[in-house]
């Protein structure tokens, strides 16, 4: 019995890891896939150690706020704005210098530089091209009309990409336009949606349904495999008046207790400079929010289409009014 | 009447009450968090959350429940009835493959079958095969697709404890009821199933109780339980007034479960004698040899060898891009050391509960055993946002640590350890202590020369049981995990949730091979009944 504990305290010490000082501690709620190739190049940079600790971001966020001061993050990277924006509100993170901040465009950060957003993304429409209906769609709100019944794809509604989109539509078209919308999809997807953004994709891809939902890069990701797939991207909301395209962006933020402000600051420094940005971008094909720096070819370039007028920042701030107009919608 | 309270305030006082107590007050934690924070809800909200959500989800959970426990209980009791009535060909081979289902978390059997289901996968081209090309596929994102899925993960709860119960029941009873010119169907419905009733409860009620916690196949398959309710209620609205309010609901209704189980078992216990003999397998005729196969490889074929070969397939592609690295490595390590720790320390604090009930059988006792389940009428998630508030608030220093993960994986399968321990502790009647202590042992040699090596198997199926499912466990590892300290369920829902099948598969297969070592200790005793 005394062996057995006096090997499970030996295995205990050797379990408990703990971050030493050269050490920057992330909860990053993106996949490891996008973010490694810029720690590591800051690694290699600076010998700063980068250890990455996953999850979802609304959970890792959630854990954040029940650590307060105990915490022993130094960095919250997330995949929404929405996200950032909740946390600045919650206050949980640190201003970034001005300095470093002013690399990013202001209406992609928080007011008070409590995040950044670090590369941006377009909510599209993945169509068809097969399909006749697909010529049909040229705006997100076409997604209600009954001649789509049935061919229809789109995430459920707890997906963070899916609200922050209903977002920027409901401050730029208004709540009750934005209510008669969700109404209509969802008539027109009868409760099937889809729980992941690649196999909208697919399905659409395959013909099963004419008309998906989607960020773009989902679109370029299926084509990398199945380069002869008949499906187009649409930007939509384009013509004359239209709101233009929704955005979002994947950014950091300094958690508020990090006791490591030098590396972090350095880190930060990093992912904001031209080397950093090219990296996050070509990672998962997003556009740099740094002005000047090129996206990866194969996508819509910027400024050849138009994007929503809305903050970044009210994908936080509006995420309340949003989530209760989906559920009064009564979306799956 | 004075005599007797003293007697309870000194049997309360004994060690084994002072320390189950003890045991007890740990694994309610998150119930007081619960309690706690639900006391916050205002009534509007209470009434806010009754109109807008608890009916659908009273529903959903509800009907979930009843489906996957017929669904358990048609493929456990008809596979434990052929295997322990028949004897056929590869018989060793059907309990192995009947149980080897345990080895793959619920999460997994949810991402391989919507995988297998794809107009791609296996199964989406064999159907398009047998019903023409524009053949809409099954889907599972629905009440019968998580009943599937739920129902091939638990089935061999029911299969296990009722193929045990069976291979001991008293075939002179069923012998009796023939010689009185019973036929063999009245038989099996008034003899033999009455007597099974107890062990179908048990494995029902474990399969049930699974279902209402399950975390992870419920919220890849995007149906609404309470348990993913009350996830999202936390993650993605930060609202956990309400997920506290719902937890509290859930507790209610699973308690109210749990007390009519008990009921229905109460007053069906038998000690058994020496004079029961073992049921003998009666040679299965060829016909029968054919037919056996064919049920018991179709439960096999969805409930193991087809999540098999799948995962065989993918580690083959991993394996080819060099994925397996040492980082792999590191979290197979890092499982197997979480597991063994929490198995190890539940099936010591699971002791002092099951002989105190077992000695006892008072009011109190018994509540200390419903106490002790906790773990399974609240869902992983709530768990661990329990014990995470309770470490911040009152063991700061702890917080981080794996000890914290290890707390949180013996609340949550405490219940498994105190129910074989308790069921093995049964066979302790009072006279064979009363026997050690006459003989003049003390306490401590009673514990150690009688009474532990009584329930020696009832520790080592406490022990696997819980090594099984803290191997499996996601919800409470993703909160508590020490900072980078990645175990193969997290990274399964990492890569998985990225659809990154080729890097979750060699983690699922990990698990199986984890297991089967474990799982091979679990099925020894049975071989041991059978030889000796």
């Amino acid at each position: 019995m005394r062996l057995l504990l006096l090997v499970l305290s030996g295995l205990l010490t050797l379990a408990c890891h703990t971050v030493s000082a050269e050490e920057i501690l992330v909860y990053s709620g993106r996949s490891d896939k996008f973010v490694k190739p810029v720690f590591d190049a800051f690694t290699r940079k600076t010998g700063i150690k980068v250890v990455l600790h996953s999850g979802s971001s609304t959970a890792l966020l959630n854990k954040l706020n029940l650590e307060q001061r105990q915490t022993k993050a130094d960095v919250f990277i997330s995949n929404d704005a929405g996200n950032l924006q909740k946390g600045a509100e919650l206050g949980l993170f640190r201003p970034v210098s001005n300095k470093i901040a002013r690399n990013i465009p202001s209406n992609y950060r928080a007011k008070d530089n409590s995040w950044l957003g670090l590369s941006a993304r377009a909510r599209v429409l993945v169509v068809n091209t097969n399909s006749p209906l697909a010529r049909e769609v040229d705006s997100v709100f076409d997604l209600a009309s009954p001649k789509l019944k049935g061919q229809l794809a789109i995430t459920h509604s707890s997906n963070e990409s899916y609200i922050a989109g209903v977002t920027v539509y409901m401050v730029s078209a208004g709540k009750e336009k934005t209510l008669q919308w969700l109404k209509g999809m969802k008539d027109n997807v009868d409760n099937s949606v889809f729980n992941k953004h690649g196999k909208i994709v697919k399905a659409v891809a395959d013909g099963k349904k004419a008309v998906g939902l989607v960020n773009h890069y989902y679109i370029y990701r299926h084509l990398d495999k199945h380069p002869d797939a008949p499906i187009k991207l649409v930007m939509p909301d384009q013509i004359g008046s239209d709101m233009g395209v929704a955005w979002n962006v994947a950014g950091a933020a300094i958690i508020k207790h990090s006791k490591k402000a030098k590396a972090v600051e350095k880190l930060f420094e990093f992912m904001t400079s031209r080397e950093g940005q090219t990296l996050f971008a070509e990672a998962n094909r997003e556009y740099p929010v740094r002005p000047g720096i090129s996206a990866s070819s194969t996508i819509p370039s910027v400024g050849s289409f138009k994007v929503a007028d809305v903050p970044m920042a009210e994908l936080g701030k509006q995420r309340g009014a949003t989530l209760d107009l989906i559920e009064k919608a009564g979306m799956p | 009447m004075q005599a007797s309270i003293a007697n309870q305030l000194r049997s309360h006082l004994s060690s084994r009450g002072l320390l189950s107590l003890l045991v007890v007050a740990v694994a309610a934690i998150p119930l007081l968090f619960v309690i706690s924070h639900s006391w916050q809800l205002s009534t509007e909200r209470w009434l806010g959350l009754w109109s807008s959500r608890l009916p659908g989800l009273i529903w959903n959970t509800l009907s979930l429940a009843i489906w996957v426990a017929v669904g358990s209980f048609a493929l456990g009791v008809s596979a434990a009835w052929l295997i322990v009535k028949r004897e056929f060909i590869g018989r060793r081979l059907a309990i192995w493959l009947l149980v080897l289902p345990l080895t793959i978390p619920t999460y997994v059997f949810a991402h391989i079958y919507t995988s297998l289901l794809d107009s791609n996968g296996w199964l989406g081209r064999f159907w398009q095969y047998l019903f023409g090309a524009g053949a809409d596929i099954p889907e599972l994102y629905n009440l019968v697709g998580v009943s599937f899925v739920l129902s091939l993960a638990g089935f061999s709860y029911v299969f296990l404890l009722v193929r045990d119960a069976l291979s001991h029941t008293h075939q002179n009873l069923e012998e009796a009821a023939r010689i009185q010119g019973a036929g063999p169907r009245r038989v099996f419905w008034q003899v033999s199933l009455p007597l099974l009733r107890p062990a179908i409860a048990a494995g029902l009620a474990l399969v049930v109780l699974h279902v209402l916690s399950d975390f992870g196949a419920v919220s890849m398959l995007r149906y609404q339980t309470f348990t993913l309710s009350i996830y999202l209620q936390m993650n993605v609205r930060f609202d956990s007034q309400a997920a506290a309010g719902l937890s509290f609901i859930l507790v209610c209704f699973s308690l109210t479960f749990l007390v009519l189980e008990r009921f229905f078992r109460k007053r069906q216990r038998f000690y058994s004698n020496a004079q029961s003999r073992k049921v003998e397998p009666q040679p299965a005729t060829p016909l029968e040899q054919v037919l056996i196969w064919l049920w018991l490889g179709l439960i096999s074929l969805f409930a193991f060898l087809l999540p098999l070969a799948w995962m065989l397939v993918w580690s083959w592609e991993a394996w080819l891009s060099d994925l397996i690295n040492a980082a792999f490595w590191g979290y197979v390590g890092n499982s197997l050391l979480v597991s063994l720790l929490a198995a190890s320390v539940a099936v010591v604090a699971a002791l002092p509960v099951a002989l105190y009930h077992a000695k006892q059988r008072n009011m109190l006792s018994q509540s200390y055993v419903h106490m002790a389940g906790i773990g399974f009428v609240l869902p992983g998630p709530v768990i661990a946002l329990g014990i995470l508030s309770f470490v911040l608030a009152v063991l700061p220093n702890l917080y981080g640590t794996l000890l914290v993960l290890v707390l949180a994986m013996v609340i949550r399968f405490l219940p498994l350890a105190v129910q074989s321990q308790e069921s093995a502790a049964q066979q302790l009647t009072p006279s064979i202590e009363q026997a050690g202590r006459s003989l003049g042992a003390g306490p401590l040699r009673n514990l150690r020369q009688v009474i532990l090596p009584m329930m020696r198997g009832g520790m080592i199926s406490a022990w696997v049981l819980v090594f099984i499912d803290t191997l499996k466990e996601l919800p409470a590892t993703l909160l508590l995990r020490p900072t980078g300290f990645d175990t193969l369920p997290v990274r399964i829902w990492i890569e998985a949730s990225e659809e990154m099948l080729e890097l979750a598969a060699p983690a699922a297969l990990m698990l199986v091979i984890g297991t089967l070592p474990i799982l091979w200790f679990l099925m020894r005793p049975t071989r041991h009944a059978q030889h000796g």
